[in-house]
């Protein structure tokens, strides 16, 4: 049985099972993402935002590089009037290269890996055997947007929050 | 959120974990994994000396020096001790071969594991019996005795010949030396057939004698050759797709001049070393044209040729070296037979025909301008500063092995590097670049069947596909470790005919039954069998296969086999003949069983029937093949090869594979580091040594020197160049009922069929059912956009498919996916095969194409139709 109960924060544009299963001991043992207490971070303001222009930041703590990019299509995971609204780990999952955003969607510059940004960070071509890690985003009423948790193992770690 | 399941953390494996070595078990490239199991609810720490890695995990490993641990690398299975283990497989950085590096579909091999919890649980757990339109479950002991009365029954009655097979000869999936020498040993001894058939064609043959009769096997490079040589060709070869980490781990560092250091160390005194140039040969901008494209933009050259000209181009590419005088005489004069170079330059080379003819005749059959032609001769060839040879690696694959004309094909591309002196030093070479890994031993010896080679050795081999299905005296037919109902040429037609046959047997036992009920046991059940095949047109279809394959739909019996980690197995890799073994980590699932112990539990039965009826001599036959374990298989397949106690230059003699001395224990201690193939003793150490490169100082023929072939004569006029397969389809209006090429291929996404792949999440969303790639100008004429759906037609047969529309065919012709899962475009392949090698030409066909409307909304929700090469 899952147990129906909310998280320590409220999801918005999030579900009450999935905000479930982060609270679910029995899926928090399986390593389902987000299994572990993320902590929201707001990245930027709606109105920073333009197609195709990404923003960096680090999420979920200054070594793990992040983006943000309104990609000015429909996608999943999106957020905004558009859900076009995503970010992603910004390491390549396949070498942990940094990578590139460019016509809509990013480039591994070092064995060639690329994602799809509107498709859940799909490997759509290249050696990445693991989709990109999708940061969960929120936006409220004034328009901020945070990341709320990584879905998908950042490359490099064998848990997404490290010691501190 | 996401659309599967992720994870944001995968437990460490504890310092006391098992270790054990693995190859990967997919591509030609043989990437080393190491496999890490430990119980389920043990975790190792996160600092350096609290885990089996070494690792620091309490911080951010750096970009390429870190070790890739993804959430596909992990997995949990379950023994038949009951319990549950943790495994985690991850490229292995001690491996020669990838460093590290890993491919989209190796980084899964933790995914492909049975577990029962997972979709591999449909893995075939026990022997599967048709009654009628069921499969029952039944134990080994009634399976194989089935099959070893009807073989035998068969055999006595009607001959060897009537048992027919299609059989992986390869290494990987779980399949290597040791079971490739037990099918061999069934086949060719126990039973004694000649119609045998190799998994991906329709005969029993070498793809490439075409260069095997001039002397030189086709794995004779290395690895470190490409990251040595001035100009890499890759022709018919999509090697970012189907040799990833070949390509990105060795190819590229050349290209980018990453690896010029390692060039000063081994070129000669004053040779220049630049980054390398390549040259794609392809009809289409594949990936491999792009990324080349991306870092040494000016240093690569993409030939388009039209479908199936390529033996024409490769001897237009000779002719210009030859005209500019780039060839290495020395080479040629101290390496080959000159008496047969006569011949090369008259049929081949064209030398009667002036050179500007000979072009404008080339230049109007292949498509491909005489400027691309010399430009492609100058950096094949052309001497560089200082008159120091350019040293050139040809790699080839399916591209041109499954071409129009393969012998001729292959012949001709093999011949360039000959011609320019391109064996047997550091960054040279010519070979295929491999599909799968190879681990052939077969025992030709002791063949009780005459095996026949190309046309010019005694063949060609019959066409055991055109047998099945056409020839009644077929009566049984044997499908292990491949689904020629998808990979098939022709695939449609096959299909349909195996159906009605193999169904025209099952509707005999089951009317049989139902007058007499069904049989008591094994024995009666062989009995009606045998009966069927006598009154009826009926093939008795035995599959064995991890998975219930398509093929397996039509089969009488289906035995479980066992996959990669479930028994020890060993294979070489194709990039540099590397022997290592793929270490058993796991139990199989149910009662599969190895294939080695399948064949050798059915021969062993065979004998048991035959003496206890008085026939020695055939029981002789089926012995030998009670074996204990792989070591002893693969021990017992050592007993083929010939003597190996030889010079370093005799390595030349020596069989490709020849593996004799090694063993399973040695192969344990040397790890990842492995040993290349042929092994030799050296006759005045006793030592067993690999060898890095082939050819050095001699050929593999009788006097040790390259024997030059004449290709056939051609006319520039497609119409009478090309054969009637394809001559159809411009007669009687058809040019315009299917107006386009068809050619097909492989994606980097999926491995094969997809046989492991259809259970990966990734693999559904991204390729979800077949596609083929269209040119912008074509897709816009037949207003079609990419995520369209469409049936492709043609007078062999049909497949639906979802449309990528980029720039990557030409226009005109329209590229597919070989097969997916379920579904073939391989239906619209035809049947010719090269009559001097019975290899078949599945590269080309002509095509129809009509839009589904409406299409498949979840198919353009969920799938990413970006273009795949665009790198930019």
């Amino acid at each position: 049985m899952v147990e129906v109960r909310l998280s320590r924060r409220s999801f918005v544009g999030g579900s009450i099972v999935l905000g479930a299963l982060l609270t679910n001991v029995r899926f928090a043992k399986a390593f389902v993402a987000p299994s572990l207490p993320y902590k929201r971070k707001k990245i930027a303001n709606i109105r920073d935002l333009k197609t195709h222009k990404p923003i960096m930041f680090n999420y979920p703590d200054e070594n793990s590089p992040a983006v943000l990019v309104k990609i000015g299509r429909p996608a999943i995971g999106g957020v905004g009037p558009n859900r076009d609204i995503v970010a992603f780990s910004a390491l390549c999952t396949h070498q942990g290269c940094p990578l590139t955003y460019s016509k809509g969607r990013f480039v591994c510059k070092c064995h060639y890996s690329m994602f799809d940004p509107a498709k859940n960070g799909q490997t759509y071509q290249g050696h990445a055997s693991e989709w990109l890690p999708q940061i969960r985003l929120s936006i409220d009423s004034r328009g901020n947007i945070y990341a709320e948790a990584v879905e998908g193992l950042i490359w490099g770690r064998v848990i997404n929050l490290l010691p501190k | 959120m996401a659309l599967f399941t992720r994870k944001d953390r995968i437990p460490i494996p504890p310092k006391d974990a098992q270790k054990f070595t693995a190859v990967c078990q997919y591509c030609n490239v043989g990437c080393g994994y190491d496999v890490y199991k430990w119980p389920v609810g043990k975790e190792g720490g996160k600092k350096p000396s609290e885990n089996a890695l070494g690792i620091d995990f309490t911080k951010q490993q750096v970009a390429l020096q870190g070790q890739s641990i993804v959430e596909n690398m992990y997995t949990v299975v379950t023994d038949k001790d009951g319990k549950q283990y943790n495994v985690l497989i991850i490229p292995s950085k001690a491996s020669p071969i990838n460093r590290g590096n890993y491919s989209i579909r190796g980084g899964t091999n933790a995914q492909a594991t049975y577990a029962p919890t997972k979709p591999t649980r449909s893995r075939l757990h026990y022997p599967l019996l048709r009654v009628g339109d069921q499969f029952q479950p039944i134990s080994w002991d009634e399976a194989i005795d089935i099959i070893a009365r009807v073989v035998k029954g068969v055999k006595d009655r009607w001959g060897p010949d009537s048992i027919a097979m299609k059989v992986h000869d390869h290494g990987g999936s779980g399949s290597g030396f040791e079971d490739n020498w037990a099918v061999g040993k069934f086949f060719m001894v126990a039973v004694g057939t000649r119609m045998l058939s190799i998994h991906n064609r329709p005969a029993y043959n070498s793809e490439v004698w075409g260069q095997r009769e001039r002397g030189a096997h086709e794995l004779n490079y290395t690895y470190e050759d490409a990251r040595l040589a001035d100009t890499i060709v890759l022709w018919g070869a999509n090697s970012f797709e189907t040799a990833s980490v070949f390509y990105t781990e060795h190819m590229l560092p050349n290209l980018q001049g990453a690896t010029i250091a390692e060039k000063r160390k081994v070129f000669k005194k004053g040779e220049p070393a630049e980054p390398a140039r390549m040259i794609v040969v392809d009809p289409r901008r594949t990936a491999s044209v792009t990324v080349a494209e991306t870092v040494a933009p000016g240093r690569v050259l993409h030939l388009r040729p039209n479908l199936g000209t390529d033996y024409v181009l490769a001897n237009a590419i000779a002719r210009a070296i030859y005209e500019k005088g780039w060839h290495d005489e020395e080479f040629i004069r101290k390496r080959t037979d000159l008496k047969t170079f006569e011949e090369y330059k008259k049929k081949s080379l064209m030398i009667d025909v002036p050179y500007e003819e000979f072009m404008r005749r080339v230049e109007r059959l292949t498509g491909v301008s005489k400027k691309d032609i010399e430009k492609a001769a100058e950096w094949i060839a052309k001497p560089k500063k200082g008159r120091y040879r350019r040293r050139t690696l040809i790699v080839y694959e399916k591209g041109v092995i499954w071409n129009y004309k393969n012998y001729d094909t292959i012949a001709s591309i093999a011949q360039i590097a000959a011609l320019t002196g391109n064996y047997g030093k550091p960054g040279t070479g010519c070979g295929r670049q491999g599909g799968h890994q190879e681990g052939y031993v077969r025992p030709h010896s002791r063949s009780r069947a005459k095996l026949v080679g190309s046309i010019y050795a005694g063949g060609p081999p019959p066409n055991i596909d055109e047998y099945v299905k056409w020839d009644l005296r077929s009566k049984v037919y044997f499908v292990s470790g491949t689904d020629p109902y998808l990979s098939t040429p022709n695939a449609q037609e096959y299909k349909k005919r195996v159906h009605e046959r193999t169904l025209a047997l099952t509707k005999f036992l089951s009317e049989y039954a139902t007058l007499a009920g069904e049989p008591a046991g094994s024995e009666e059940r062989a009995k009606r069998i045998l009966e069927g095949l006598d009154r009826t047109e009926g093939l008795f279809l035995v599959v064995i296969n991890m998975y219930m394959c398509e093929t397996a739909r039509d089969a009488h019996l289906v035995l479980p086999a066992a996959g990669w980690g479930e028994t020890p197995t060993t294979y070489i890799n194709c990039n540099s003949r590397l022997l290592r073994i793929a270490d058993k980590f796991m139990d199989p699932p149910g009662d599969a069983k190895p294939d080695w112990w399948i064949w050798g539990r059915i021969a062993t039965r065979m004998k048991e029937l035959y003496e206890a009826e008085g026939n020695y001599e055939e029981a002789k036959y089926c012995s030998g093949m009670d074996w204990k374990d792989a070591a002893e298989v693969f021990e017992d397949g050592a007993s083929e090869f010939p003597d190996n106690r030889v010079s370093k230059a005799d390595e030349a003699k020596l069989p490709a594979e020849c593996y004799k001395g090694v063993t399973h224990d040695l192969l344990r201690k040397l790890g990842q580091k492995g040993i290349q193939t042929p092994v030799r003793r050296d006759p005045r150490t006793g030592k067993l040594v690999g060898t890095k490169r082939r050819y050095t100082y001699k050929f593999g023929t009788p006097d040790g020197k390259w024997r030059w072939y004449g290709t056939d004569p051609w006319d520039p006029d497609p119409m009478k160049f090309y054969p009637p397969e394809i001559t159809k389809y411009f007669k009687n209006g058809n040019d315009k009922k299917y107006p386009f090429w068809f050619t097909n291929g492989r994606t980097q996404i999926f491995w094969q069929t997809g046989y492991n792949d259809r259970y990966l999440p990734e693999k559904v969303y991204t390729i979800p059912m077949p596609y083929i790639e269209m040119n912008y100008r074509d897709a816009e004429r037949l207003g079609i956009k990419s995520g369209d759906i469409v049936e492709v037609y043609n007078m062999e047969g049909n497949c639906v498919a979802v449309v990528y529309v980029n720039d990557s065919p030409p226009p005109g012709t329209v590229y597919g996916i070989m097969y997916r899962f379920h579904e073939s475009l391989n239906h619209l392949t035809t049947s010719y095969t090269d009559p001097k090698t019975t290899i078949p030409w599945y590269k080309a066909s002509r095509v129809g194409i009509r839009k589904l409307s409406g299409g498949l909304e979840h198919v353009r929700k969920y799938t990413s139709f970006l273009p795949i090469n665009d790198f930019s």
